[in-house]
């Protein structure tokens, strides 16, 4: 039986898509089957950003209402035999998403995989609802910036009382990614650091990933960061991968910018 | 004939300086729009003026009934203690985080070993006690409160926003004493020889 873990932030933008497609890939690297389910019906993102742009024939929501099988709508990624990817419909809205449906397509897809990680859509309506339904585990993206975190807390709430795990009497595991911190920012005291999010969030950290230029030209060619063996991000999204898979991977300290040589001569002098 | 019986807040004022007296409303008048104001002293234009064009309700020098209880019906009051005396009343501890866009109602008294996030809102009739910071806002009408609350909070005590300046750096206790909340800290600082 495979781990259903949901992405999610409340706050668009911030990297959820990002990070499912990372994530996926990086847990696929680590030799566990995994799927990435794209929840945000109505705008299709995760194909592109895994290179399987122009591959969508079926989507998540032919399977739940005609009768294409899971196998026919699953797509294999050109990067790891171990990832798959169900796209979303672009073509539905939301509206289309029902609960019984829902539970029947994640049932099945965690009998065949070892992981199943859904990426939920921006927002707190009745998507971002249906994703967490079923979700053993919910991985949370804040940027360090305050309307990310309260957007972030809200959904933890709605997470709390509305998760089937929930109703069930049982609790859903949380965990948080710090995303898009810049160093030089952290240092000089005008980005929230790591400890005050963790206060206010109250949840375990999964990782910290840098701010990464090269995030943009990955995406843009649909080879996710993770393979990207000299990007800081890569690396702490590999790390965050490893520990999704029980790996015991130390903390790195992202925090701290590394003045350069140059930088450090000119302090002297000023 | 027609008869209607309303209950209503009255927020009783002595008037003595005309400008501290608008100084004060100026800065509350949201907090009484649902109040009627009773003036004691002499009657005065200007002040008229003033309450009428923020639309607040007003009289001078009015003796109100106040509530007197019943022998025959309601058993012997108790005499009345110090407030910070006064007994519990439903008592109820939380340890649960107060996330952004929750609302915590409570009639009694509480007790919060956690924290209240910016957005979270605790309502509450009785006295509040909060452990952790405060980042969200407070509505409290209780006998007391003992909180300590950052720049970001909103805290209405008895329908009087306390400015946060005072409840930034340490627990503090807020209470209405003699008709002004009084703002003390908890733990008193070692004075050094």
């Amino acid at each position: 039986m495979g781990i259903v873990i949901a992405v999610i932030s409340g706050k668009g933008g911030v990297g959820k898509t990002t990070t499912t497609a990372n994530i996926g890939l990086g847990i696929a690297q680590n030799g566990k089957s995994c799927v990435v389910v794209d929840f945000d019906i109505g705008q299709r993102n995760l194909d592109m950003l895994l290179g399987l742009e122009n591959r969508v024939v079926y989507d998540m929501v032919h399977v739940m209402d005609e009768n294409i099988s899971i196998k026919q709508a699953l797509i294999k990624s050109k990067m790891s035999p171990n990832l798959s990817f169900l796209a979303a419909s672009q073509t539905k809205d939301k509206s289309v998403l029902d609960s019984a449906k829902i539970n029947k397509l994640i049932s099945s897809l965690k009998e065949d995989f070892d992981f199943v990680i859904l990426d939920a859509p921006a927002g707190i309506e009745s998507g971002y609802e249906h994703t967490i339904e079923f979700a053993d585990r919910a991985i949370i993206v804040v940027n360090p910036e305050v309307s990310s975190i309260r957007d972030s807390d809200r959904a933890i709430g709605i997470l709390d009382s509305k998760s089937q795990k929930v109703k069930n009497g049982e609790d859903v595991e949380k965990y948080l990614i710090i995303n898009r911190i810049n160093p030089q920012m952290v240092q000089s005291g005008e980005m929230l650091n790591s400890e005050d999010i963790l206060e206010i969030l109250s949840i375990p950290l999964l990782g910290k990933i840098p701010e990464d230029k090269a995030i943009i030209d990955a995406s843009n060619q649909g080879k996710p960061i993770v393979l990207n063996e000299s990007s800081s991000a890569g690396q702490a999204y590999k790390r965050v991968s490893a520990r999704l898979c029980n790996e015991k991977v130390d903390f790195v300290d992202v925090e701290t910018f590394n003045r350069g040589f140059m930088q450090k001569i000119k302090e002297i002098f000023t | 004939m027609k008869t209607r019986q309303y209950s209503i807040k009255v927020f009783e004022i002595e008037l003595v300086d005309e400008g501290k007296f608008i100084a004060f409303f100026e800065k509350n008048y949201q907090f009484f729009q649902n109040h009627l104001i009773v003036i004691n002293g002499k009657e005065n234009k200007q002040i008229k003026e003033y309450l009428n064009s923020k639309e607040l309700k007003h009289v001078f020098n009015l003796t109100l009934p106040k509530r007197v209880s019943d022998k025959s019906v309601n058993p012997p009051v108790p005499t009345p203690r110090k407030t910070t005396e006064k007994v519990q009343t439903n008592l109820k501890v939380i340890d649960k985080l107060i996330r952004s866009g929750q609302e915590l109602k409570i009639d009694g008294d509480l007790l919060l070993l956690n924290r209240v996030n910016s957005g979270g809102t605790i309502i509450i009739n009785g006295t509040l006690i909060i452990i952790q910071i405060v980042d969200g806002s407070i509505r409290c009408n209780g006998n007391f409160m003992m909180l300590q609350a950052s720049h970001k909070a909103n805290i209405v005590f008895h329908d009087v926003e306390v400015d946060n300046k005072y409840l930034q750096d340490k627990l503090k206790k807020v209470e209405l004493i003699n008709n002004e909340i009084v703002i003390t800290p908890v733990l008193k600082e070692t004075s050094w020889v």
